[in-house]
């Protein structure tokens, strides 16, 4: 099936329409239409299981869902490798568990896709690197390996990791949710700097306060449908469904 | 009582304990228990060797005393028996200890190739395994299973009299397509390199090569790090080694005038090695030799024509000078036939006897033949270009093949087996490693970007090397000592030759302490190598 956009719809550089997934028998994704605008900072709530991480993993391929269209700057994404390849050209991914390379250094970690993929000389690679390393605030990690840094700092690698291949659009599935609390406004701090630098940013993510100050939209989803979305302020102060107020009571008030 | 044990002795509890269960005491006092036992167990076994040796009459010199020295003198008593191959000359008439350093380096090539092989096969069938592709990675498990769970003699057995001793006699040889690659019950004959006395220097140049890439490296690397600037370190290293090894390729083919090899034709017009070509051009009335197949395709020649003109060369077998000599006559397109004597002086008879028009020498042959020279058809001694390196092709002459390299049947078997064997627990082991590397590395290397090639090649592999190498370096131990079953299959290595050798000389322990010895260093070494290796791509943690 193919969906033929509109010529205003250009603007949106995600659009999904009618997207399924199941394992197995089991159906994750019940019909997900979505659309980003270019430069839009969304957030993705939900209780575990409700299938919001597998929904942004399917943007980049890490999942492949059955049914519907997933459309990313303008590449309808198949089963086309070549489509595949470009889109995660695209779209960055950051994960909870940070997934740095352990064998390789921080310096290594970052430049390894722009050298490999990007096909760029290992000086230019370098020199970018060590741009993001200092606007995540860790030029001086460069020759550590991973597992020498704290998980604030691993994160903010990894971050600049994906950073390194010019993306436009930043995937994160669980940014803070591995990390000690003192860590997790470190890379809060990135994550705010970098929607203020017009990224285009889903994040999966428990943590109100990025929602609430940082979101232009805030999706909550339950048992692989979009219950609601709104922008941050009605969404906290006014939910409209039963499920969602039901949510934030269990998560606001403890 | 039990509440007074449990009481905290604040005035030095350490004191208070008894001996035996002070866990300090008790260590010591296990320690000393295990060596006592220890050297117990050494006294009993040394008694026993030394019972034996005194029955058996080891370690006796000949003025009557007993020294350790002196068990070993057999070694130095012709072995009087052959072995049916070897990487160096060896002959029923050399010591027992040339026959062992024979068998030695049999078992070294047999262990050598069989690593590299097995490990080919056994990271190719590991990631395999582990496929998408359903045929693929089931065909996989069933070879895993079937080479897992049945005896490495029997698969040897098998290989052997059912596969390879069932290949039709030399005459039916099979061939491989269109390669010069035969297979036959004699073994595989196949192209091979032949390395020309001139080799060596060509040697030289080429580990000076290296050494000059290795000072580029480092030099360049120092200058980066003082400009602070990027060099083409990998262009300049690359170009240092090849412009050595090239310039000393032709210093190599060109200087080494004592190690060329020479012929004499009965021709006063060939003064140079060109005049070959020329002469044959008159012979056959043709502008250029290139042309002679389209002659006698279009009928301007027969082949029986070319036949009768083609030179007769007079060679002595398997030298670098009749592979060296003939590669240039093929390259010239020259029509040749070759007549083969196994000494020298069988080969001046025939042409002295006009068997040949051209005889082919090395140098150091022919200043052995001076009568040669001085014989009145000689009009002719031409030196030629050797290359330091030729390739040599197997043809079928008769009832055997000339030149190529030749593989045994027993080695090949010996050596088909343990690749095969080897590489199923090798696969299995490089499946582990794959598998624990964790699948969030797979997920970060694709959502870079990275290609299914690239992710394997540069974040899992890496990585799963760590698990495999431990259990990977005891396979690469089992396959060294496995390779002892060769006798099954007739190859010579260490544990054939020094069984033999210990059935002809008696000389029991002496034997078994030697191809102990052997294969303990062997095994050291190997796990010495790996470990290194190991420690170097260890993951650096805080």
């Amino acid at each position: 099936m193919t969906v033929t956009l509109p010529a205003t719809d250009y603007s949106k550089i995600i659009s999904c329409h009618n997207v399924n997934k199941w394992y197995g028998d089991f159906h994750v994704l019940k019909g997900i239409d979505l659309e980003v605008s270019s430069g839009e900072v969304i957030v993705i709530l939900g209780p575990s299981g409700s299938g919001k991480s597998t929904f942004i993993r399917c943007i980049n391929r890490l999942e492949e869902h059955q049914e519907g269209d997933i459309i990313v700057d303008g590449i309808t994404l198949s089963h086309d490798v070549r489509n595949i390849a470009e889109i995660r050209r695209e779209v960055g991914m950051v994960f909870q568990q940070f997934n740095l390379f352990p064998h390789l250094t921080v310096m290594e970690n970052v430049t390894l896709a722009p050298i490999h993929v990007r096909k760029w000389s290992r000086e230019h690679a370098e020199e970018v690197a060590m741009k993001w390393l200092t606007r995540v605030g860790i030029p001086e990690q460069a020759q550590k390996y991973p597992g020498q840094l704290s998980g604030g700092q691993q994160q903010r690698v990894a971050i600049a990791r994906t950073l390194a291949m010019e993306p436009k659009i930043l995937l994160f599935d669980e940014p803070t949710s591995a990390l000690d609390p003192e860590m997790i406004k470190e890379v809060l701090d990135v994550m705010r700097d970098l929607a203020h630098e017009g990224y285009t940013i889903l994040a999966v993510t428990h943590e109100m306060g990025f929602a609430r100050t940082v979101a232009d939209r805030v999706i909550f989803m339950d048992g692989g449908v979009i219950v609601e979305e709104n922008e941050p302020l009605p969404f906290f102060n006014d939910p409209q469904h039963e499920r969602t107020k039901l949510f934030l009571s269990q998560i606001l008030n403890h | 009582m039990a509440e007074s044990k449990l009481t905290p002795n604040p005035s030095g509890g350490q004191e208070s304990v008894p001996p035996w269960r002070d866990i300090r005491i008790i260590g010591i006092f296990a320690q000393i228990a295990f060596v006592v036992l220890v050297i117990m167990g050494a006294m009993w076994l040394l008694g026993n060797v030394t019972d034996n040796l005194g029955r058996l009459g080891g370690f006796r010199c000949p003025d009557g005393t007993s020294s350790f020295s002196c068990g070993y003198n057999f070694l130095k008593v012709d072995s009087q028996f052959d072995i049916s191959e070897s990487v160096i000359d060896y002959d029923p008439s050399d010591t027992y200890g040339r026959a062992l350093l024979v068998g030695l380096m049999n078992t070294i090539k047999v262990g050598v190739l069989g690593i590299i092989f097995a490990t080919i096969l056994g990271v190719l069938a590991g990631i395999a395994r582990l496929s998408d592709n359903w045929l693929v990675s089931k065909a996989t498990g069933w070879y895993i299973d079937l080479m897992r769970n049945t005896p490495l003699l029997l698969q040897l057995f098998f290989i052997y009299f059912g596969v390879i001793l069932l290949f039709p006699p030399i005459r039916d040889a099979i061939q491989l397509g269109d390669l010069p690659v035969y297979l036959s019950q004699r073994g595989i004959n196949m192209p091979g390199p032949v390395f020309l006395p001139s080799f060596a220097t060509w040697l030289a140049f080429v580990v000076a090569g290296i050494i000059l890439a290795f000072v580029i490296w480092i030099l360049l690397g120092r200058r980066e790090e003082r400009v602070g600037k990027a060099s083409n370190r990998a262009f300049w290293v690359v170009f240092g080694f090849f412009t050595v090894s090239i310039i000393g390729w032709f210093v190599a083919s060109n200087s080494n005038k004592l190690d060329q090899s020479f012929m004499i034709a009965k021709s006063e017009r060939i003064l140079a090695f060109t005049d070959l070509a020329d002469n044959m051009e008159r012979r056959l009335g043709a502008a250029n030799l290139n042309e002679i197949d389209l002659m006698v395709e279009e009928g301007e020649l027969t082949s029986e024509e070319v036949d009768e003109a083609a030179y007769t060369l007079c060679v002595i077998s398997e030298s670098a000078s009749e592979v060296n000599f003939t590669a240039e006559l093929r390259r010239l397109n020259i029509p040749y036939t070759v007549n083969r004597s196994t000494r020298p002086d069988q080969a001046t008879a025939k042409y002295a006897a006009g068997e040949c028009e051209i005889y082919v020498a090395d140098t150091v042959i022919l200043t052995g033949e001076r009568p040669l020279l001085e014989d009145p058809f000689a009009q002719a001694i031409v030196p030629t270009l050797e290359r330091p390196v030729r390739i040599s092709i197997p043809e079928i002459e008769g009832l055997n093949f000339v030149g190529g390299i030749k593989i045994s049947p027993n080695f090949a078997a010996l050596l088909i087996g343990l690749v095969l064997f080897t590489g199923a627990y090798i696969a299995e082991i490089v499946r582990a490693g794959i598998q624990s590397v964790s699948k969030g590395q797979s997920e970060a290397a694709r959502a870079l970007g990275l290609s299914e090639s690239q992710r394997l090649r540069l974040v899992v592999l890496p990585q799963a090397m760590r698990v495999i190498i431990p259990p990977l370096t005891s396979q690469y131990l089992n396959l060294v000592k496995n390779s002892s079953l060769a006798i099954a299959v007739g190859y010579p290595d260490l544990f054939a030759v020094a069984f033999t050798t210990l059935n002809q000389s008696g000389q029991a322990i002496q034997v078994f302490l030697m191809v102990m010895a052997a294969y303990l260093t062997l095994s050291l070494s190997i796990s010495a190598l790996l470990n290194w290796y190991n420690k170097r791509i260890a993951l650096v943690e805080r």
